[in-house]
């Protein structure tokens, strides 16, 4: 089947399957948008809900021929390091690397 | 899917509308466009634009996968001489 990603003056046609998930379309839109997954997100125009990357097309009930809207990350580059930084460990170490320090320090 | 794969065929608006090279392929016009020989810029880039087919047109025509759709009938004169010089 075939459904439609749009956005602004540009109609995408991906050829895909019902039991594909989200995440395999934004992995296709990837290659032509130059975007990277985290930074799309897909809405259905019929009903405005927002796709799930874990759910399957049929989950949202896309079918055929279905109207789906494209938006992207505002500031992808920093936003996407921003959030990378919050969910790596080391948003945790620094924090406590300095703690010990100055604690080793207070107590010479 | 790659990039190579597809085609961008731009409307009299000029809208875009990004599909399968194979699908395109289908007319006869659009597949000797991006198969001729010598260095075109269809041929490069994949992209034709068609100044004469207007958005609503072209739509249907790359939704014409199906062998039967609703069509508004002010659409099908258009829609007929669309299809008649993309030989489809």
């Amino acid at each position: 089947m075939y459904i439609r990603v749009k956005r602004s003056k540009t109609t995408y046609f991906i050829r895909c399957d019902p039991t594909e998930t989200v995440l395999d379309i934004k992995e296709k839109l990837q290659v032509l948008i130059d975007q990277p997954v985290n930074n799309q997100r897909l809405i259905l125009v019929g009903t405005g809900e927002v796709l799930e990357d874990s759910k399957t097309l049929a989950d949202h009930k896309v079918e055929n021929d279905s109207v789906v809207a494209l938006t992207l990350r505002k500031g992808g580059l920093l936003n996407s390091f921003l959030s990378d930084f919050y969910a790596s460990p080391v948003y945790y170490w620094v924090p406590l690397c300095i703690f010990y320090v100055a604690d080793r320090s207070l107590n010479s | 899917m790659k990039k190579e794969d597809m085609v961008k065929l731009i409307s009299a608006e000029g809208f875009e509308f990004v599909i399968d090279k194979d699908a395109a392929m289908v007319s006869q016009t659009i597949y000797n466009m991006l198969t001729s020989p010598g260095s075109f810029a269809e041929t490069q880039h994949g992209e034709v634009t068609f100044p004469e087919i207007s958005t609503t047109i072209l739509e249907k025509i790359c939704n014409g996968k199906e062998t039967e759709f609703p069509i508004e009938p002010e659409l099908t004169l258009e829609l007929m001489m669309a299809a008649n010089y993309l030989h489809t």
